[in-house]
């Protein structure tokens, strides 16, 4: 495979590959609840929000990839706290509050970051480094990512679903949605903040939402449309990694290319909604 | 369940106030004309508006025993579930995050869609459903939550007249069950035929009894008119 590899080495491919596969596991099923929940948007606001966490955490700790992760991690505690806290007040629709809390996140990330370690490794945050070897502890965080939504979903997939379809109903039953929002937006940091060392946090966002936005035209139920997702981001991903060690490229590009192409054919072809099975009807 | 000097707002503007009284069980109505309180008034008995002075007391029920169906659905209509899984949200009250759902529960589940005349579309996705198909699912929903106290804001709006009639005959059939039902309602031969006593309300209490001695031109003259000075009092600077 080296031989044919100009810019992904064997090695990395394989890193890439099994770091990929945790993605799809952990990312993909929170990303069709993001969607089911209207808050696709979301997900791409807390990928910018939590580089201010590894900012700081780069200040205090250096490169130290733990700390980058607990940084970005209590980062995306405090914006999506402040930005629901904004949103509650009812002056400003969440979608605004969102974006103003966010893209304030992201300014002081990229200021921090490109003074503190220079524009090499902004840009290693936001658009990944692949086709770089994925070190140990990398892997180990998208593994334990991908357990922890897992688990979780598990645990808690009802009250996720309830607090979705019909908010008013866990409200009038005694119980608040805040919580399990919380912890929803604390799992899709907690993936973003695995997978943004190395597909970079823009790249990992599209790999969760893409192929869940491309399951919806192949199931009509939640745990139908997770298991969809799960597998057509496991696919782009193995075509994307294959394409860039064929034909080089930057591996998390060519992945979320690939997840757009598999969206582009579930559209055409996917049986629930597809263009072509619409017509068949 | 009574109300004990209930006065609802909305920020700093009073919707409902001076409410004194009490719901037995039976089919009872709220009415009056529009922006009169009726809909705030039930999300403050379904415990989903804290009232700014006094209080809802709920006699020997929790917040489990009441199932509310709001008038817009405020449900997320295009979230991938399906019938049956929407309906078996109505346990969610009862059952909390953690306990599972029983035999007797799927039971109660298979019954409710078979009553409102869903049982064979209970794999379809809720977002496949007609207006009128949905609100028999929320029906349902409502069945299986077994709660003593029903709250239904415009149950039959905009329904076609087969399915407004079965819905009609659930709402008897829950009353002759021993609960108590609380409709806001503004079709008044609907309020006629199926309810006990009326709750006529205009931001205040008008009127509070039975059909026959509240659901006169008098009382309904007077609740418009309250109505209409209230609106002109907001609006005045």
């Amino acid at each position: 495979m080296s031989e044919a590899a100009p810019a992904l080495t064997e090695i990395a491919l394989r890193g890439a590959g099994a770091g990929a596969l945790a993605l799809a596991f952990g990312g993909a099923p929170l990303g069709v609840l993001l969607i089911a929940r209207r808050m696709s948007l979301s997900g791409d606001a807390l990928s910018h929000g939590v580089l201010a966490g590894a900012a700081m955490a780069f200040l205090i700790a250096g490169p130290n990839p733990w700390a980058l992760t607990l940084g970005a991690l209590i980062a995306a505690v405090v914006v999506t706290s402040l930005s629901s806290l904004l949103a509650r007040t009812r002056r400003l629709p969440e979608d605004a509050a969102f974006a103003v809390v966010y893209l304030s996140a992201l300014a002081a990330g990229v200021l921090i970051i490109s003074r503190v370690a220079g524009p090499e490794m902004l840009e290693q945050l936001l658009f990944g480094a692949a086709n770089a070897p994925l070190d140990r502890p990398t892997l180990l965080l998208l593994g334990g990512a991908a357990t922890a939504s897992l688990l979780t979903l598990a645990v808690f997939l009802r009250g996720f679903v309830a607090e979705s379809v019909d908010p008013g109903l866990v409200r009038a039953s005694g119980r608040s949605g805040g919580g399990l929002h919380l912890l929803l937006m604390l799992l899709v940091a907690l993936n973003l903040v695995a997978g943004f060392r190395a597909f970079g946090a823009l790249m990992t966002v599209a790999l969760m939402m893409i192929p869940a936005a491309a399951a919806r035209f192949w199931a009509t139920g939640y745990a139908g449309q997770a298991g969809f997702a799960i597998a057509l981001s496991a696919l782009s991903s193995a075509t994307g990694l294959l394409l860039a060690a064929r034909f080089g490229g930057e591996a998390g590009a060519v992945m979320t290319l690939c997840a757009a192409g598999v969206f582009a054919l579930s559209g055409l072809f996917g049986p629930q909604g597809g263009v072509l099975s619409a017509r068949r009807r | 369940m009574r109300l004990e000097g209930l006065n609802l707002a909305y920020g700093r503007t009073l919707a409902v106030s001076g409410l004194t009284g009490a719901f037995g069980p039976g089919v009872h109505a709220i009415v009056g004309p529009n922006g009169s309180g009726k809909s705030t008034l039930l999300k403050a008995i379904a415990g989903l508006i804290a009232p700014c002075a006094g209080r809802v007391v709920l006699e020997g029920a929790g917040r489990a025993d009441i199932a509310y169906l709001p008038q817009d659905g405020g449900v997320q209509r295009d979230f991938p579930i399906e019938v049956a899984d929407f309906v078996a949200l109505g346990f969610e009250p009862r059952l909390g995050l953690f306990k599972g759902v029983g035999a007797a529960d799927r039971a109660a589940l298979g019954e409710a869609l078979a009553r409102v005349g869903l049982e064979g579309l209970a794999r379809r996705p809720i977002s496949a459903l007609s207006g009128g198909q949905f609100q028999r699912a929320m029906f349902a929903r409502v069945m299986v939550q077994q709660a003593k106290v029903v709250l239904l804001d415009e149950p039959f709006t905009a329904l076609d007249t087969a399915t407004a009639e079965d819905l009609t005959a659930i709402v008897r059939a829950w009353a002759q069950e021993d609960g108590c039902v609380i409709m806001v309602q503004h079709d008044l031969a609907v309020v006629r035929e199926l309810c006990a006593s009326a709750l006529v309300l205009a931001g205040r209490p008008v009127a509070w009894g039975s059909i026959e001695s509240v659901l006169t031109d008098d009382v309904l003259t007077q609740a418009r008119r309250m109505a209409r000075d209230a609106t002109l009092s907001e609006a005045a600077p």
